[in-house]
């Protein structure tokens, strides 16, 4: 059997998930001292390459991989149709409506709104009854409405730090965001055993990684 | 000429690569002809309301307004026009068909994926017996057999199964929904939350594998003899059977298996669904079922209807390119057609070459690597012997 190619979101998705991965009995040797490789086959059962979030579904889609590990904030915005299977417990964060201190969210106008991620801005504005004027931005989203572009923004926030930092406050929150596994549909019936096994073991793997967490804590 | 580019989505074939598409096409076609299936064209472009009916999860139709102002579209699929012409036209039932085009799907831009796909396949219309599910799959199988495809996966779904397994639990109408769509998403999460209730009941250890039941068909169908009994089930699982032990006869080569956890193809299936894949496929080489409910949505009275499509540019990507085989160029002078054609005729794999002169007609050998046979050696300048 041909291994099977696991599409990983490289950055903080990867920092987090290796770990897990590891947990759960895969080699991630190349993984952890990866240099500027982007394809690891130190795991006969796994081949892993790195790509950035929004390409997981392009490789996924195409069936050039049969499992990509990203966030939700990427399948929501780009509606997936593949099979988010797994949510890990790692990754997690919160889509935010944020502003200045002075945004009034109740103002008698169209507002407007600077975010990454238009489409699910788009729905949550739609879902509340309000058409507003969306601007999709690249990166540093705080900076819209201290700058004057937006109104307020539609943003991921872990921590709240960077919003603190830069006088932004939450006035709505969103839905959350976690990290997935998602599986080609047509790949899981060509590799289900193998599937279910790297899922099973993936799954104690978190559930174990949770509850030392709380031990810590 | 500004724009020359091909529009997002689309592309050429030609060479090789079209060749042998045209030839798998004529294959399938010869196919369902030799079957006694006639053939029904219907137009590229339709009114969007045909194709009301169809779940477009990741795609989206082209769409233009015609002089009246009513939205037409490229057709997305080859099913549901069949169903117009049936209800339309007052064509006498039983009718079996067979058809072959190009549907048009709008997928992400730039993802690599292609709107325009070749599709063929048959519509068996007005028989209600299983007989006709299995001519769907005799065909199918057959094709693929025809197209030298070894390693080939049956795989058989069944569109009443789970909602019969649904509403035999005990959760309230909200729950069981949500249950069908973690299901049917396989969000393992959510429907393990979704059926805790149910733990230490007798659907314990169905609902505990339910996501993943699919795949061997034995180990399904055991996991299903768990579930308490009722008819109902009983004679989709005895259908199954016999369905699974008609392939095995048929096509002792091709491995059929069982998916229990899916969702139906569309929402007017209703009863056996059916697709097709290799251990290499990056899609289905074809998909069909039964959907007796197809023309509900054009007329009031029901019919019996099932079909199967192959997808033709899957099969194409199945196939082995051959290499390009040796042609003999014919070299004539303007005098000598006659000759020429008696030639063409005779020498297997030629073609008449049209150059001006002898040298050019040599160059042209030479640099595809093709044979050369000069008609006018031996022959003077002015054309005559």
């Amino acid at each position: 059997m041909e291994p099977i190619k696991i599409a990983l979101t490289k950055g903080r998705t990867e920092q987090q998930v290796v770990p897990l991965l590891e947990a759960s009995g895969i080699n991630c040797q190349g993984l952890k001292n990866k240099g500027r490789k982007l394809i690891f086959n130190d795991d006969p059962r796994y081949d892993f390459i790195l790509v950035k979030g929004p390409d997981v579904l392009t490789y996924l889609n195409s069936g050039t991989v049969q499992i990509g590990i990203v966030g939700s904030d990427v399948l929501d915005e780009q509606e997936n149709s593949q099979y988010a299977m797994l949510n890990l417990s790692v990754g997690k964060c919160r889509f935010v409506l944020a502003s200045t201190a002075d945004f009034n969210p109740q103002q008698q106008r169209r507002k407007i709104i600077a975010t990454k991620y238009p489409n699910i801005t788009k729905r949550y504005f739609e879902g509340i009854g309000e058409d507003v004027e969306i601007i999709k931005i690249e990166g540093s989203v705080e900076l819209a409405p201290l700058i004057g572009l937006a109104d307020a923004i539609v943003d991921i926030v872990e921590t709240g730090n960077t919003l603190r930092e830069n006088n932004l406050r939450v006035y709505a929150k969103l839905q959350p965001v976690n990290t997935k596994l998602v599986v080609n549909r047509l790949a899981l019936r060509q590799y289900q055993p193998q599937i279910k096994t790297l899922i099973s073991n993936l799954q104690t793997a978190d559930r174990q990684a949770v509850k030392s967490k709380l031990i810590r804590e | 000429m500004k724009n020359k580019n091909l529009p997002n989505g689309t592309r050429d074939e030609f060479g090789v690569q079209a060749e042998v598409k045209e030839a798998i096409q004529m294959k399938l076609l010869g196919l369902f002809k030799d079957r006694g299936f006639r053939k029904l064209t219907t137009p590229v472009l339709e009114y969007s309301d045909v194709f009301e009916p169809l779940s477009t999860d990741n795609y989206r139709p082209y769409q233009f307004l015609d002089e009246q102002g009513e939205t037409l579209v490229l057709r997305p699929d080859l099913t549901l026009p069949v169903a117009r012409v049936m209800s339309t036209t007052g064509v006498d039932l039983p009718v079996k068909w067979y058809y072959s085009g190009d549907v048009f799907r709008v997928k992400r831009r730039l993802s690599g994926s292609y709107n325009q796909t070749t599709q063929a396949g048959i519509e068996i219309i007005g028989y209600k017996g299983i007989k006709a599910d299995w001519e769907c799959l005799q065909v199918a199988l057959s094709g693929c057999q025809q197209m030298g495809l070894e390693d080939v996966t049956v795989e058989i779904s069944q569109a009443k199964f789970v909602d019969t397994v649904i509403n035999q639990l005990e959760l309230p109408e909200p729950t069981r929904n949500s249950l069908k769509m973690a299901l049917f998403d396989k969000d393992l999460n959510r429907y393990q939350s979704l059926w805790s209730p149910l733990v230490h009941t007798k659907f314990e250890k169905f609902l505990a594998e339910w996501p993943w039941l699919f795949g061997d068909f034995d180990q399904v169908i055991r996991i299903v003899e768990t579930l308490p009994r009722s008819t109902e089930l009983e004679a989709i699982i005895k259908d199954l059977i016999a369905t699974k032990s008609f392939i095995n006869q048929q096509f002792p080569n091709f491995q059929v298996t069982l998916d229990l956890s899916v969702r139906s193809p569309q929402s007017y299936y209703t009863g056996m669904a059916f697709r097709g894949f290799t251990g290499k496929s990056a899609d289905y080489l074809f998909s069909g079922g039964r959907y007796d409910d197809l023309l509900t949505n054009f007329q009031k009275v029901k019919v019996s209807a099932v079909g199967v499509a192959f997808d033709v540019d899957a099969l194409v990507e199945r196939t082995a390119l051959p290499a390009n085989k040796q042609q003999t160029l014919i070299y004539f002078d303007d005098d000598q057609w006659q000759l020429a054609e008696k030639k063409l005729q005779e020498i297997p794999n030629s073609t008449l070459c049209l150059t001006q002169s002898v040298q050019a007609a040599k160059r042209l050998a030479d640099s595809d690597g093709n044979k050369l046979l000069d008609l006018t050696e031996g022959r003077s300048q002015n054309g005559t012997n």
